[in-house]
C-alpha cells in the first residue's frame, strides 16, 4: 500500500463517525434503488409468467345472452387466437357463519380444463371439480381463507330462485384476479365481503337458463396490432349487438390487471425517485465533510505539493474517499435492498394472489446500485476537494488568518442578542459563519419533514377520499343491486324489506360518451330528482343536486373528455338504440374514486330511449334490524349484490390503514436516516474542526453536557430552519402527488391538515435527541488533554 | 534560456508583491543572488523580512511577480505549475519549522511519501538511518520529539536525492540542544555529500554554519558576507 493510501485508510477509520453516517444514507439509497427496483421485477416477471402459463385473456365482452353458434363463428376470425364462452353472473350467498349476505361473482368454468382454457386457474388446495358430482364451486383462495372454508365445505347459493347447495371442491388463483376486486370502483380487495366462485361449466348452462347460450365472452388475439386489436374487437362487439352487449373491454381496462400495472408502474417510478433524494443528500454531507477535512489538512497538503505531488494525485486522494464512502453505501444498499424487496413482497403477497412469487435476486441492479452509490459520492467528493487544487503550496503552510470575528446579523438587535446566552451566541454564529455547513442542514432536514408532511397528507388525503365517497356522496347505509329490473317493481320491493326506513331507486346505463376525438364508456348513473341517498359534491362537500335536464360529470371525466359545463356530447347507449343521441354538459362534481355521470331519471331515460328502470337501490336502513333485513335481501330475486356502505368504508381503511402503516414506517426511517444522519455527519465533522476549542472549554471546566448544548442550540436552529422549509416544501410533494395519483382509478385529493405538520415536528425531535446522542458521546470521548497541545 | 554562469540557483532582480485588497505588499524588491553547488547558505532576516519569499520562490512554491529565477538554466518563471510541480519534485528537498509531517503516518511511512515520487530515491529506511532514528521508524508523529520529527522531515527531503535542500526555520521550534544534533545532521550532508542547502532563519547565531550569509531586510538583500571558517554545528550557541 503506498503512503497516502495508508493515509486514507486510517483517516477513513479516525472520521468514522461521520463516514458511517454518510454510508447509511447511500446505503438507503442504493437499497431504495435495488429494493423497489428488485420488487418491481419480480411482480413483473411474476405477473408475466402467470398470464403466459394461465392464458390470460386479451380482451371480454359482457352480453346479455348470446348463441354459443355466433361465438364459435366470431372465434374463425383472423386476429382471434381463442375465443370462449362464459355465462358470469353476480350473486348473493349466504355462508354459514355469517349473517350478512356476502357477494359473490360466479363464473362457469370447463369441468376439464386443458391447455387451451383462459383466464386457467391455479388450484391452491382441493383436487378441483369431480366427475361425479354437478354441485361442486371453486372458490377464490383469500375469500376462502377469510370465511375459514375448506374443501369439503357446503356453502348456499342462490341461483335462478332457487337456493343451492354446493361442496367446496378447491381453492384457486386466477389471473383475471390477481388483485380481487369486482371492477375498477373497488379500491382495495375486500375478500371478506367479495369472492368469485367457479362452478362447472354445464351446470350452469342447465342451472342459469344458459342452454347453448353465454353472457361473458373472453378472447385472446393473435399476433397483431393494437390498433388491429381495437377495430377487431369494436367490429366483434358490433356484430354482437343484436345480442345486447353491456360492455366491451381490452385487456389495458381490466380492473386486476389494471391495479396491478399501475402499482408496478408506481414502483418503477419510486425507485428513481427514492434513491435520487437519499444519494443526493448523501453527496451534500461528504461534500461538507471533504471539504472541511481538506481544510482541517491544508498545511498537509501544501506540504505535499511541495514535496511535488501533483495537484492531480492529491485531488484524487481526496477524492477516494468519496469512492470508498460511495462502494461501501452501494454494497451495504445490496444489503438494504434485499431487505425492503423482502418487505415490500410481503406485503404484496396480501393485495396481489399470484401462484408463486418469482423470488430472484438481479446482480444487474445490484451492480447498478453500487454504481449510482459511487457515482453520487464522487460527485460529492468532487465537490467537496475542488478546494485541494485551489491551496497554494506556500500559502497554506502559514498559519491560518484567525476567522473572520464579523457580527452576525441578529447581533444588531441588540435588545434580542443581550438576552442570549453565550452558547446560543457561539452556536448561532456557528451557523451564520458556515454557510455551505448550515445550507446542507437545512436541506437535509427540509428533506425529512417534507418526506414525513407528504405522507402523513397521503394518509390523511386516503381517509379523507373514502370519507367523501362513503360517508358524503352516498349517504344511505346500503346498496342493493337489482338484476335488470324493468319497473319501478323493484323499489317497492325494497322499500317492503324490513329493516328499510328510506329507499332511492338508481338506473345505471352503460354508454359511450363522445366529445370530439376523445371518447370514453361510461355508466350514467340516473337518480330521482329528489334525491338525498346519492349527492354528488365539490371537494369542499357543497351538495350538487342532479339538473332536471342535462348531465353532471366528474371533474376527472370531464377532462378526459375535454367538455365544460354547455357543451354538448353525443351519447350512445351500448344496447338499446343505437343511433347517438346529444346530451349536453349541465355542471361538474368532484369524486375522487373511479369515474361518475349523473343525471335525472326522467332526463336519462328520455335520451336513451327507453323506459326507466331500476338496477340499484340506495336504502337507509336501521342497524338495530339488520339480521332481517339480511335475511330477506337473500330471498329477494332480483337482488344480485348488497354493499354495506360502513363496512366497506371500514374495511378500506382497515387495509389503507394496514398498508400505509408499513409505508409510513418506511417514509418515517427515510426521513430519519436523512435528518439524523445528516445531523450525525455535520456535528462530527464540526467536534472535529473544533477539537481545540471543545478542549479548551473542557479545561476551563465545562462539563460534556455543558458543551453538548451548544450542538443541540446548533441542531435545533438547523432543524427549526429546516422544518419551516419543511412545511412549503411538504405542500408542494401534496401537491405533486395528488398529480401523480391523477388517475381514472383514482384521485388524491390535496388534503393539508396541521397534524401532518405536527406529527412530523414531535418526530423530528426524537431524531435531534438521537443525533443530540452522538454528539454527547463524542465529546465524553474526545482527548481534551492533546487537545489543547495541539499545534497548528 | 541561455546563460553562461554555473551557478545551479540564479536570482535575478526578483521582486514579489502581494496583493492585498487594495493595497500592494512588496515582499521582495529587485533581489539578486546566485548559490553554487554545495554551498550552505543561511539567509538572515527579522520576521517578515521577505526571506521565506525567497525560499518560496527558489522552492518554486512561487513565482516573482518581475524578474526570474533560474535553476540548472532552467527558467522557473516560466515554467507551468504541472512542470513546477516536477521541478520541486525531483530537484528540492524541504524542511519546515514545524515539521509538517503528516500526523497519520508513521516516521518511515513519512520518509515513503516522498520515495514514492522519484525514480532513484535512496531507501526509506536507509534515509532514517542517515539522521540517526533507525529505531523511531514505526513511530508516529506524535509519538516523537520535536527534534526527531524534523529529523524525520529531513530525511523525507534527503531521500528524494534532491539538488538542493531549503530549510525554513529550521530549528525555530527545537531547544538548543535538539537544534544542534539538527543542524549537524545538514552540516554533514552538506560536507560529505555536497549537498546544496539553503537555510532561512532569524536566529543570527546560525549564521556561523554558513559558507555564506545573506542578510534580508524589508525585502531587500542589503548584504551578503562569505565565511571563510564556517563553525562546527556542536559549537554554536544561543
Amino acid at each position: 500500500m503506498t503512503p497516502l493510501n495508508r493515509k486514507l485508510w486510517r483517516e477513513l477509520r479516525q472520521n468514522a463517525g461521520a463516514m458511517v453516517a454518510v454510508v447509511v444514507i447511500a446505503a438507503f439509497g442504493a437499497g431504495s434503488y435495488v429494493g423497489m427496483g428488485s420488487a418491481q421485477r419480480i411482480l413483473e416477471a411474476s405477473q408475466a409468467a402467470y398470464y403466459r402459463d394461465y392464458r390470460f385473456a386479451d380482451f371480454w365482452i359482457d352480453v346479455k345472452k348470446v348463441p354459443l353458434t355466433t361465438v364459435e363463428r366470431l372465434a374463425e376470425r383472423d386476429g382471434i387466437a381463442a375465443l370462449q364462452a362464459r355465462i358470469v353472473f353476480d350473486v348473493i350467498l349466504d355462508l354459514p357463519a355469517q349473517t350478512r349476505p356476502i357477494n359473490g361473482r360466479l363464473i362457469s368454468f370447463p369441468e376439464r380444463r386443458d391447455d387451451t382454457t383462459l383466464n386457467d386457474l391455479y388450484l391452491i388446495r382441493g383436487s378441483g371439480f369431480s366427475t361425479d358430482r354437478d354441485e361442486e364451486v371453486i372458490i377464490s383462495d383469500a375469500f376462502a381463507r377469510q370465511h375459514d372454508l375448506h374443501p369439503g365445505d357446503r356453502i348456499h347459493l342462490i341461483l335462478n330462485r332457487r337456493r343451492e347447495a354446493f361442496t367446496v371442491a378447491g381453492t384457486c388463483v386466477s389471473p383475471e384476479y390477481v388483485y380481487l376486486v369486482r371492477g375498477a370502483g373497488d379500491l382495495i380487495p375486500d375478500p371478506e365481503h367479495f369472492g368469485v366462485l367457479y362452478i362447472k361449466e354445464r351446470f350452469a348452462r342447465d342451472v342459469l337458463d344458459f342452454q347453448d347460450a353465454a353472457n361473458n365472452i373472453v378472447g385472446r388475439y393473435t399476433d397483431i396490432s393494437a390498433a388491429q386489436r381495437t377495430a377487431l374487437l369494436d367490429d366483434i362487439e358490433r356484430r354482437l349487438e343484436p345480442f345486447g352487449v353491456f360492455d366491451a373491454i381490452q385487456r389495458e381496462r381490466q380492473a386486476s390487471h389494471r391495479f396491478l400495472s399501475d402499482e408496478i408502474n408506481g414502483l418503477r417510478v419510486s425507485a428513481r425517485v427514492t434513491p435520487v433524494v437519499f444519494l443526493a443528500v448523501a453527496a451534500m454531507a461528504l461534500s461538507v465533510l471533504l471539504r472541511r477535512l481538506v481544510e482541517r489538512q491544508r498545511i498537509t497538503i501544501g506540504t505535499l505539493k511541495a514535496v511535488g505531488y501533483s495537484n492531480a494525485v492529491l485531488f484524487n486522494h481526496y477524492v477516494r474517499f468519496g469512492l470508498f464512502v460511495g462502494l461501501l453505501g452501494g454494497l451495504a444498499g445490496c444489503l438494504v435492498g434485499l431487505g425492503l424487496c423482502h418487505a415490500l413482497i410481503d406485503v404484496y403477497r396480501d393485495f396481489y394472489h399470484f401462484p408463486r412469487y418469482l423470488m430472484r435476486t438481479y446482480p444487474d441492479l445490484m451492480l447498478h446500485g453500487i454504481l449510482i452509490s459511487l457515482a453520487f459520492a464522487v460527485l460529492g467528493a468532487l465537490r467537496g476537494a475542488r478546494r485541494v487544487l485551489k491551496l497554494q503550496p506556500a500559502e497554506s503552510m502559514r498559519a491560518k488568518p484567525p476567522e473572520k470575528g464579523k457580527a452576525i446579523l441578529l447581533e444588531r438587535w441588540q435588545w434580542l442578542w443581550r438576552r442570549l446566552d453565550f452558547k446560543t451566541h457561539l452556536a448561532l454564529r456557528d451557523v451564520f459563519r458556515n454557510k455551505g455547513r448550515t445550507l446542507s442542514g437545512i436541506v437535509a432536514t427540509a428533506l425529512a419533514g417534507s418526506i414525513m408532511i407528504m405522507t402523513f397528507s397521503f394518509f390523511d388525503a386516503a381517509l379523507y377520499m373514502v370519507a367523501f365517497q362513503f360517508e358524503h356522496t352516498m349517504r344511505g347505509n346500503a346498496t342493493i343491486g337489482m338484476r335488470d329490473a324493468r319497473n319501478t317493481e323493484a323499489l317497492q320491493e325494497g322499500r317492503a324489506l324490513p329493516a328499510v326506513l328510506f329507499a332511492e331507486p338508481t338506473f345505471g346505463i352503460v354508454c359511450d360518451l363522445r366529445h370530439g376525438r376523445f371518447s370514453r364508456r361510461q355508466a350514467i348513473v340516473g337518480l330521482t330528482e329528489d334525491h338525498l341517498l346519492t349527492m354528488p359534491r365539490h371537494q369542499d362537500l357543497t351538495p350538487i343536486n342532479i339538473p332536471a335536464e342535462g348531465l353532471l360529470l366528474s371533474e376527472k371525466l370531464a377532462s378526459l373528455l375535454q367538455v365544460e359545463p354547455g357543451d354538448t356530447l353525443e351519447l350512445k347507449p351500448i344496447r338499446g338504440r343505437p343511433e347517438p343521441r346529444s346530451a349536453y354538459v349541465a355542471g361538474t362534481v368532484d369524486s375522487f374514486i373511479g369515474l361518475d355521470c349523473y343525471a335525472s331519471l326522467s332526463y336519462l331515460s328520455d335520451v336513451v330511449g327507453e323506459p326507466a328502470s331500476v338496477t340499484g337501490i340506495q336504502a337507509l336502513i336501521d342497524d338495530h334490524q339488520r339480521p332481517a333485513f339480511f335475511e330477506q335481501i337473500k330471498q329477494l330475486p332480483n337482488a344480485q349484490a348488497l354493499s354495506l356502505n360502513r363496512d366497506a368504508q371500514q374495511s378500506i381503511e382497515g387495509t389503507f390503514v394496514r398498508s400505509l402503516r408499513f409505508s409510513l414506517g418506511t417514509m418515517i426511517l427515510f426521513a430519519g436516516v436523512i435528518g439524523c444522519g445528516s445531523l450525525i455527519n455535520l456535528a462530527t465533522v464540526e467536534i472535529g474542526d473544533r477539537t481545540r476549542e471543545i478542549s479548551t472549554l473542557r479545561v476551563l471546566g465545562y462539563q460534556p453536557t455543558e458543551i453538548a448544548g451548544i450542538y443541540l442550540r446548533q441542531n435545533a436552529i438547523l432543524f427549526g430552519l429546516g422544518l419551516i422549509l419543511a412545511v412549503p416544501m411538504g405542500y408542494g410533494l401534496v401537491l405533486l402527488l395528488a398529480r401523480a395519483y391523477d388517475t381514472e382509478l383514482f384521485r388524491m385529493p390535496v388534503i393539508f391538515r396541521w397534524t401532518a405538520v405536527a406529527w412530523p415536528l414531535l418526530i423530528s425531535c426524537c431524531f435531534i435527541v438521537i443525533a443530540q446522542w452522538v454528539v454527547y458521546y463524542k465529546i465524553r470521548r474526545l482527548d481534551w488533554l492533546a487537545g489543547v497541545q495541539v499545534k497548528e | 534560456m541561455i546563460t553562461t554562469t554555473t551557478a545551479p540557483i540564479r536570482i535575478e532582480n526578483a521582486s514579489r508583491i502581494f496583493q492585498m485588497g487594495d493595497l500592494e505588499v512588496p515582499a521582495l524588491v529587485d533581489a539578486n543572488l546566485e548559490v553554487e553547488q554545495g554551498e550552505f547558505v543561511v539567509i538572515l532576516g527579522p520576521s517578515g523580512s521577505g526571506k521565506s519569499t525567497l525560499l518560496n520562490l527558489i522552492g518554486g512554491l512561487d513565482r516573482p511577480t518581475a524578474g526570474h529565477v533560474w535553476f540548472q538554466e532552467r527558467d522557473l518563471t516560466a515554467l507551468s505549475d504541472e512542470d513546477l510541480t516536477r521541478y520541486r519534485r525531483e530537484s528540492v528537498g524541504f524542511v519546515f519549522q514545524f515539521y509538517n509531517l503528516v500526523p497519520t503516518l508513521t516516521a518511515l511511512e513519512n520518509v515513503q511519501v516522498a520515495t514514492e515520487l522519484v525514480q532513484e530515491p535512496l531507501d526509506a529506511a536507509a534515509a532514517l538511518e542517515l539522521v540517526g532514528l533507525a529505531e523511531r521508524a514505526a513511530h508516529f508523529p506524535a509519538q516523537l520529539s520535536g527534534g526527531e520529527q524534523q529529523r524525520v522531515s529531513i530525511a523525507r527531503a534527503l531521500a528524494k536525492r534532491p539538488d538542493v535542500l531549503l530549510a525554513d526555520e529550521p530549528t525555530g521550534a527545537l531547544d538548543l540542544q535538539t537544534a544542534r544534533v539538527v543542524l549537524g545532521t545538514m552540516q554533514q550532508l552538506n560536507r560529505e555529500q555536497a549537498l546544496t542547502i539553503v537555510l532561512i532563519t532569524h536566529n543570527p547565531a546560525l549564521a556561523a554554519l554558513a559558507d555564506r550569509r545573506v542578510q534580508i531586510t524589508s525585502g531587500r538583500i542589503v548584504d551578503v558576507v562569505r565565511n571563510e571558517a564556517p563553525a562546527a554545528a556542536a559549537d554554536i550557541d544561543w
